[in-house]
């Protein structure tokens, strides 16, 4: 223990600093915010050599990128389009103390030590990151701390203050967001125009500006919107293609009126406008639907007007990709809208809202999962000649940790409290005594991470790719997936051993178009997956099908296409593959490679095509089954999970789409 | 760094600080006006119409502006009832964020001063490993999948081996071993990228293999590899030059950590401390 006493200060220092103390004020409240500068210059690879080293052993300068010299991706980059740090009004709330700086460390596989006070690393760096933190409220709490009385007078302060202190810290984020999504949030929240804002922009900017480094690691400048008008989710990740200097033109574009809009349609004009102004492209990434209720992908009428021309022209343009999993569940489909898809039932949160305030019921399921809307997306092209649906999948954190660790064996937690501690098995997440949801902690996901086919690990390159959807989703592991589609793929090219060169000289990879089909032709496919290095082996990989007949109605179809073990795996009567087995010893959280295959290869045609049709396809990756991050948790804690715990699951990757148009 | 942390400047910043937010809690700035009196400035209003210009990017409307002087007199009417019932004493989540602030003055000031080459340069001596250069490797592989050769697989991995080195580095890689989605050969990759899609094992054992020749099997996560290395150029220490940003971010974070730390002990030392627990060993920092 420190003995030493408060010391008196000096007389004549005191008085010096009294004095002093109110022309410094101004300027102590502007240091507070002070950064480092943005670095702007790009490291080099090639670095400087001496002469004599160089003809030894350098005889060339090698290229800047390995990758150099190739026209076509050769390496998926993974990354996360979603992460919160403390800048974050509900993650600091719940206690995240790690910032942007931290957050791209982390990413890049530096070991940091986590707000919970444990090291932190991921098994392997990852190659992106976008810093998405929520636009309202960013630098809520730091003017919360630079004396605007509003903020610290609001009774929702000290109700807040009265949960964190009797322990239910969780409980005080939890009501932030909800009072966030129902509008209450108190007087003084702050607001674009002002300096905390500006500042809180401008430091994430700095830290992308410091972190990115082209070839190695791509750190983009990006916020999220987080429109969640009664708790609906309808949130999107919006991503600026260029550097600070363009970014800090503007300030990120809020909810809450007068200032901002709750409305995808206006979110639309705001970043037609940012393109305008600042010379960058942006993009918007929808978070995944699934607790919106049945608003994410509207068919008849969005916000109270009629969906026009006007809505699937823009939505088409401007969102290109959708999140389809991440920490609050995965969205490809449900069991209810597919009910022959016996993989659709795959971490689904299908019990309300975001907070909980509606339940779900079984009409809003349509309009919230990605199948339904690729489905009805073709619908409305029909009618409207543009499909507003048309995007591409991505998964991506929502960590609120300032960690995107993804991994089942690795996996830091959506908020604070649920780092790893023994706890997080047992607690419950969302409470809605009203409504009677509840979600436990243990039905969060160790999900997702977006894999983009670039040419380069650089800001550009990746997102020019994810504007022409060129990406996948999969829900941790790293496995590398390629789809292409054209009209004369054929058996041999799967033993191609170039299979990639083959796939963009016959086809259009993974995001891309077929038109008009040649007369008495179907589409074929080229579609292969390697495992995650470090991971699990395949299962079977699946082309999903959605199309749309000739009395307007929406079908669907999943084929397997091909398969591990195919030596001894044969589709039985009903046509249906046998499952691949399973390993998994739950009490050890431990599995083996001994079923499945690393790589899984075919080509593979429409054997019901009909070219008046329009249709998409896209390809589903099953691993075989490994433990999910509760048995790692049980195995570790040496705890019991409740009853009813999911304890090991298959995880996957899905594609983005191939569609095909017919001629009119 | 401890003569650092008792400047004077230190010491005003940090009472100038809390002057600022106590000056600005009992007193709304820009305006003097009495206990029932609420005046909305012209710089108030400026505000407000760059504000909303910055986020539609155009001014607002006669009628717009109206709604955002209403929400402002609104806003104040709120907090001025809320500061007579006392309302902001006592608020964890306020101590949470006092503290964070405490810590944003601290980082700033450790942010100041702009280091030397010479600060640099012993930084990056100390740290060498930190910004190693890696080192690279350009080479080509060819894979089998052990599933497909079975029992034969060391037999296959033998006669392929001589085949490749008989035909000493000319051989047409991409028509043998298995087929495999990953690329067959490299350029210069650095040994992080090759642990990316091979897996770290397969990184370091490429370190162990010398160039010019066929070598193999190295096993990696999807099976064996036969590889040939053609060149690899070993890590070393860069230039300052090279890597200077990278040295000076790692720099400025160390000393914003270093400072902080010095900072909080700074204050720590006119505390003492009780804590009402047997359980709870002697907070020693």
């Amino acid at each position: 223990m420190n003995k030493e006493k408060t010391r008196p200060m000096k007389a004549k220092h005191a008085r010096k600093l009294i004095t002093s103390a109110l022309l410094c004020a101004g300027l102590a409240g502007s240091l507070i915010w002070l950064r480092v500068g943005a670095q702007q210059q790009m490291p080099t690879d090639a670095g400087t050599l001496d002469k004599a080293t160089a003809e030894k052993s350098f005889p060339n300068k090698p290229p800047y990128s390995p990758y150099a010299g190739r026209s076509f991706p050769t390496r998926p980059f993974f990354g996360d389009t979603h992460l919160h740090t403390s800048f974050s009004m509900d993650a600091g709330a719940f206690g995240c103390r790690l910032g942007p700086r931290e957050a791209y460390r982390f990413a890049r596989g530096e070991e940091i030590t986590a707000s919970n006070g444990q090291p932190a690393k991921l098994s392997r760096p990852l190659d992106f990151l976008v810093v998405a933190d929520h636009s309202d409220g960013f630098g809520f709490f730091p003017q919360l701390m630079s004396g605007d009385q509003e903020l610290l007078a609001t009774p929702q302060g000290r109700k807040w203050y009265d949960q964190i202190k009797s322990g239910h810290g969780a409980e005080a984020a939890m009501d932030i967001i909800v009072s966030f999504g129902q509008g209450r949030m108190p007087q003084g929240f702050p607001l674009p125009g002002t300096r905390a804002y500006r500042s809180a922009w401008q430091a994430t900017i700095d830290a992308a500006e410091e972190f990115n480094d082209p070839g190695h690691f791509t750190a983009f400048i990006g916020f999220e919107w987080t429109s969640n008008t009664g708790g609906n989710n309808l949130h999107r990740n919006i991503l600026f293609r260029e550097n600070g200097a363009k970014a800090s033109l503007v300030e990120p574009f809020t909810t809450m009126a007068p200032l901002g809009s709750d409305n995808p349609e206006d979110l639309w004009k705001w970043m037609m406008a940012t393109e305008q102004k600042t010379g960058s492209e942006v993009l918007a990434i929808a978070h995944n639907g699934n607790l919106s209720n049945g608003r994410m992908f509207p068919i008849v009428e969005a916000f109270g007007k009629k969906i026009d021309r006007g809505y699937v022209e823009t939505r088409n343009k401007l969102e290109r990709l959708y999140e389809v999993t991440q920490t609050k569940g995965t969205g490809e489909s449900h069991p209810y809208l597919s009910p022959n898809d016996e993989f659709a039932n795959f971490e689904t949160w299908d019990k309300g809202n975001l907070d909980g305030s509606v339940a779900k019921s079984k009409d809003m399921l349509e309009f919230e999962y990605a199948r339904s809307a690729l489905k009805n997306g073709l619908k409305l092209e029909a009618l409207l000649g543009v499909n507003p649906y048309k995007f591409g999948l991505v998964g991506s954190s929502d960590a609120h940790t300032g960690l995107t660790a993804m991994e089942e064996d690795n996996f830091f937690g959506k908020t604070t409290p649920q780092e790893p501690s023994p706890e997080r098995l047992t607690k419950t997440f969302i409470n809605n005594p009203k409504t009677g949801v509840t979600i436990m902690d243990w039905e969060v996901s160790a999900s997702g991470y977006a894999a983009v086919w670039a040419t380069d690990n650089t800001r550009a390159a990746i997102f020019d790719a994810m504007q022409r959807r060129e990406t996948y989703a999969t829900t941790g592991p790293r496995m590398t997936v390629r789809f292409f589609g054209g009209w004369d793929f054929e058996r041999a090219d799967a033993t191609n051993r170039m299979p990639a060169a083959i796939g963009y000289s016959k086809g259009v990879p993974m995001g891309g178009d077929l038109r008009d089909a040649p007369t008495g032709k179907s589409p074929t496919f080229l579609v292969a997956a390697l495992k995650d290095p470090i991971g699990a082996n395949l299962d079977r990989i699946q082309v999903v099908k959605g199309w749309l007949d000739a009395k307007g109605e929406v079908h669907e179809q999943v084929y397997d296409v091909v398969w591990g073990d195919a030596d001894k795996r044969k589709p039985g009567a009903n046509g249906k593959l046998p499952p691949v087995g399973d390993t998994v010893d739950v009490e050890n959280a431990t599995w083996s490679n001994t079923i499945g295959d690393p790589e899984l290869i075919t080509v593979w045609k429409d054997p019901n095509f009909d070219s008046r049709q329009r249709a998409f396809y896209y390809v589903r990756v099953l691993e075989i089954p490994t433990p999910r991050w509760t048995a790692y948790d049980a195995k570790r804690f040496a705890i019991k999970a409740l009853p009813g715990t999911s304890m090991k699951f298959q995880e996957r990757a899905y594609t983005s789409p191939i569609w095909y148009t017919p001629a009119n | 760094m401890k003569t650092f942390v008792r400047e004077p400047l230190v010491h005003f910043l940090l009472l100038g600080a809390v002057l600022f937010i106590a000056y600005s809690l009992v007193s709304k700035p820009g305006s003097s006006d009495g206990p029932g009196k609420i005046t909305v400035t012209q710089g108030q209003i400026e505000n407000l119409v760059s504000g909303f210009a910055k986020a539609w990017q155009r001014p607002p409307t006669s009628e717009e502006l109206a709604g955002l002087v209403r929400d402002l007199v609104r806003e104040e009417v709120y907090c001025r009832e809320a500061m007579a019932l006392g309302l902001d004493k006592d608020d964890t989540v306020i101590r949470r964020r006092l503290r964070q602030k405490m810590e944003f003055i601290s980082d700033d000031i450790a942010a100041m001063p702009e280091p030397t080459d010479a600060d640099l340069n012993a930084y990056l001596q100390a740290h060498t490993d930190r910004f190693r250069a890696e080192q690279t490797f350009t080479f080509s592989q060819v894979y089998l999948d052990p599933e497909k050769h079975g029992e034969n697989l060391a037999r296959d991995i033998s006669a392929l081996l001589a085949r490749l080195n008989r035909a000493c580095g000319q051989a047409e890689v991409s028509a043998l071993g298995d087929s495999f989605l990953m690329e067959r050969s490299f350029t210069a990759a650095p040994e992080s990228e090759v642990a990316k899609q091979f897996g770290e094992k397969f990184a370091a054992k490429l370190g162990e293999l010398s160039p010019g020749k066929w070598e193999g099997p190295v096993e990696s996560g999807y099976g064996a590899h036969l590889v040939f290395v053609s060149e690899r150029t070993e890590g070393r220490v860069p230039e300052l030059a090279e890597v200077r940003d990278d040295v000076r971010r790692e720099w400025a974070n160390a000393q914003r950590l270093e400072l902080n730390e010095k900072f909080y002990q700074e204050l720590f030392k006119r505390y003492s401390v009780t804590i009402e627990s047997p359980l709870v060993a002697e907070v020693q920092r």
